[in-house]
C-alpha cells in the first residue's frame, strides 16, 4: 500500500528521467505505472513528453536520403572537380 | 521496364551535393563528410560490377555511402571518449519545489505535422552542431541512424545507463536549442 501511495507523490524530478528513457529502453512494469500517473495530472510533463516526441521525428527526417533541410551546404566545388576528373580517368 | 544502367561520369553532378548533406547531419566535420563522399564515389567506381541493376543508382550509391559512414564511427571510437563525465551537465534544472525550469511551453504542433516544417528542420541541424561530439555521436546513433540502445552499447562500448543519461540530456540541450531560435519566434 505504501508503494501504492507513492506513486502518487512522483515530483517531476523523480518521473522525468523515464520520459527520456522510455525511449531508449522498455520500462519496468513499476516504471510504466509511475510515468502514466504521473502524466495523467501533470500538463508540463505531458507537454516535455510530447516536446521529445517531435525532436525524434524532426530528427528522423533530417536525416533521410532526400532531405531538404540543409540544402544551403553544397560539397567543395574543388573536391567536385577532383572527383569528376578521376572518374573521367578511369572510365 | 528497362534494367537500371551506371553513368558514373554524371555522379558528382547528380549525386555529390546530396550525399554530402546525409554525410555532413551525420559526422558534424565538413571535412569528414568530404571524405567519405569521395572514397564512396571511388569505391563505386572500382565496384560497378557489383551493381546488379536491382536498385536504383541513388540507393546502391547511398549504400555503399552508409557503410563507409558506419566504418567511420567504428574506427573513430577510440578517439571519442563515450563515458558520461562532470561536463556533460543537464541543461534542464529543477527548482527547490521540483519544477523543471527552465519551464517547458507548449509547442501547439502536432508531432507528425512537426516534421513537414522545413524550417525547423534547418534549426535542428544548427542545434545538432552546437552537441559536443560525444552527445552528437550517440544522438546521431540513436536517432538519425536509428540503431537499437543493445547495438550503441556493444558496438561501441557504452554502458547502458551511461547511454539513457547521454542521450537525455542531448534532447535536452536539443529541445532547449529548438526553444530559443525557433518556437519562442512564433
Amino acid at each position: 500500500m505504501n508503494w501504492f501511495m507513492s506513486i502518487f507523490k512522483m515530483t517531476c524530478k523523480d518521473v522525468y528521467p523515464l520520459i527520456s528513457e522510455e525511449m531508449d529502453r522498455s520500462l519496468s512494469l513499476s516504471g510504466r505505472l509511475r510515468l502514466k500517473i504521473h502524466l495523467a495530472i501533470c500538463i508540463l510533463c505531458d507537454i516535455y513528453r510530447k516536446q521529445l516526441q517531435i525532436l525524434r521525428n524532426l530528427a528522423r527526417n533530417l536525416g533521410k536520403e532526400d532531405s531538404q533541410a540543409i540544402e544551403t551546404e553544397t560539397l567543395n566545388p574543388e573536391v567536385k572537380e577532383k572527383i569528376q576528373k578521376y572518374i573521367e580517368d578511369q572510365i | 521496364m528497362s534494367e537500371e544502367t551506371l553513368e558514373p561520369e554524371k555522379w558528382v553532378e547528380k549525386y555529390a551535393d546530396m550525399l554530402f548533406r546525409y554525410t555532413l547531419v551525420r559526422v558534424k566535420d565538413p571535412d569528414v563528410a568530404e571524405e567519405l563522399v569521395q572514397s564512396t564515389f571511388f569505391a563505386a567506381l572500382k565496384s560497378q560490377h557489383t551493381f546488379a541493376g536491382k536498385s536504383t543508382e541513388k540507393t546502391w550509391l547511398f549504400g555503399i555511402l552508409k557503410h563507409k559512414t558506419m566504418d567511420h564511427f567504428r574506427n573513430a571510437k577510440k578517439n571519442i571518449n563515450l563515458d558520461i563525465s562532470d561536463s556533460d551537465t543537464d541543461r534542464i534544472q529543477f527548482t527547490t519545489s521540483g519544477h523543471m525550469t527552465p519551464s517547458p511551453n507548449n509547442w501547439n504542433m502536432d508531432p507528425e505535422k512537426a516534421t513537414q516544417n522545413k524550417e525547423l528542420a534547418e534549426v535542428l541541424a544548427k542545434c545538432l552542431n552546437g552537441l559536443s561530439e560525444k552527445f552528437h555521436r550517440l544522438f546521431v546513433l540513436k536517432e538519425i541512424e536509428g540503431l537499437s540502445s543493445e547495438q550503441i552499447c556493444k558496438e561501441f562500448d557504452v554502458k547502458p545507463t551511461n547511454l539513457w543519461v547521454i542521450l537525455h540530456r542531448a534532447r535536452n540541450q536539443l529541445k532547449l536549442c529548438l526553444e530559443s531560435n525557433w518556437i519562442n519566434k512564433e
